[in-house]
């Protein structure tokens, strides 16, 4: 998938990801380096940029498997920022769908 | 690669950042490598997942963190310094742009950003008359008849016990079945007070809790808006 493109959306998966629960940084990782085919190490320059921009908080929790586990939180500002990155991206992906959409066939 | 060498080669790229968030970053990788170990992954498998270590400092230095902290306190300074709300944001959306753009990262996020900080500026107006004129035209009365009301119900109380006590004091003059009536109307008297006075504890711990929590609620809305 295009470079260009997972790069504008990352901020908006991240913070998605974190709308229902508290995750960690090998989990967030993970999940989105599957879906996305990005690579592992992408994810925590991500975090660390929405914890200095605030919305994210960490904090460590030891885990029954190994080592103790920095989680991810969304503040409040994040999750404003979250609903309207959400609605951007949706209003966007639909104006972009109907120029690239499936009637070009 | 193994561990050791991707985090040196990690700490090597990121050298021209402060060594606070180097090790912070080391930090971060050192955990994702443990945990990756502790699923069954070997080294190599967890380094080639994460990606080229010098690729991955690029990303730090791309989503301008070498600018952030001064780009924070430069707009936190505006905040302060700017009473009116307009030119605050217009700063603070300067500061913002400023720090992607130099160091050539996408303009996306700076333009989300910029939009973020301008729209939450637009909101605190509505939101801090909303505070001031609800304050002015309801709390005040609402507190008013709140603090009266709880401090007649601790007159009463009060009064209970004094009530209480002087017919224990007067039973020195009193005398035959004057005493029982004073001694019984003394007791009744102080229970009442304290029954009472437990009651009013809870109700002014209450108030108390519910102020608090107004005025957190208050400090919220003016400071973030609705």
């Amino acid at each position: 998938m295009n470079v260009q493109f997972k790069k504008g959306v990352l901020d908006l998966c991240v913070l998605s990801m974190l709308k229902e629960s508290d995750q960690y940084g090998y989990e967030l990782a993970n999940t989105l380096s599957e879906i996305i085919q990005i690579s592992d190490g992408t994810v925590y320059p991500i975090l660390r940029k929405l914890a200095t921009d605030g919305m994210v908080t960490t904090y460590l929790q030891e885990s029954q498997s190994g080592p103790s586990r920095k989680y991810y939180r969304l503040t409040g500002l994040g999750k404003k920022t979250l609903v309207s990155l959400q609605q951007e991206w949706l209003t966007f992906s639909r104006s972009v769908n109907q120029i690239v959409g499936g009637d070009a066939t | 690669m193994t561990k050791e060498d991707y985090i040196s080669n990690l700490r090597r790229a990121l050298h021209t950042l402060p060594e606070a968030d180097i090790a912070d970053i080391s930090q971060d990788f050192e955990e994702h490598f443990a945990i990756g170990l502790s699923q069954g992954k070997t080294e190599h498998e967890i380094s080639a997942e994460l990606g080229d270590p010098a690729l991955v400092a690029a990303t730090y230095f791309d989503e301008g963190l070498e600018d952030i902290g001064h780009t924070m306190k430069e707009s936190a300074a505006h905040a302060a310094a700017a009473a009116a709300a307009a030119s605050s944001a217009s700063s603070a959306a300067k500061s913002y742009s400023g720090a992607p753009a130099a160091s050539g990262s996408p303009a996306a996020y700076a333009g989300n950003g910029t939009q973020q900080v301008v729209s939450t500026q637009k909101d605190l107006t509505g939101a801090r008359l909303f505070v001031i004129l609800l304050n002015i035209l309801l709390t005040w009365w609402v507190a008013i008849a709140i603090l009266s009301t709880l401090f007649s119900f601790w007159c009463i109380s009060i009064s209970l016990l004094v009530a209480g006590i002087s017919a224990f004091a007067a039973l020195a003059a009193a005398s035959g079945e004057w005493a029982a009536v004073l001694v019984l109307s003394g007791v009744a008297g102080i229970l009442l007070a304290v029954a009472t006075g437990i009651l009013n504890f809870f109700l002014s711990k209450w108030t108390v809790i519910g102020t608090k929590a107004y005025i957190k609620w208050n400090k919220k809305l003016y400071n973030e808006g609705f």
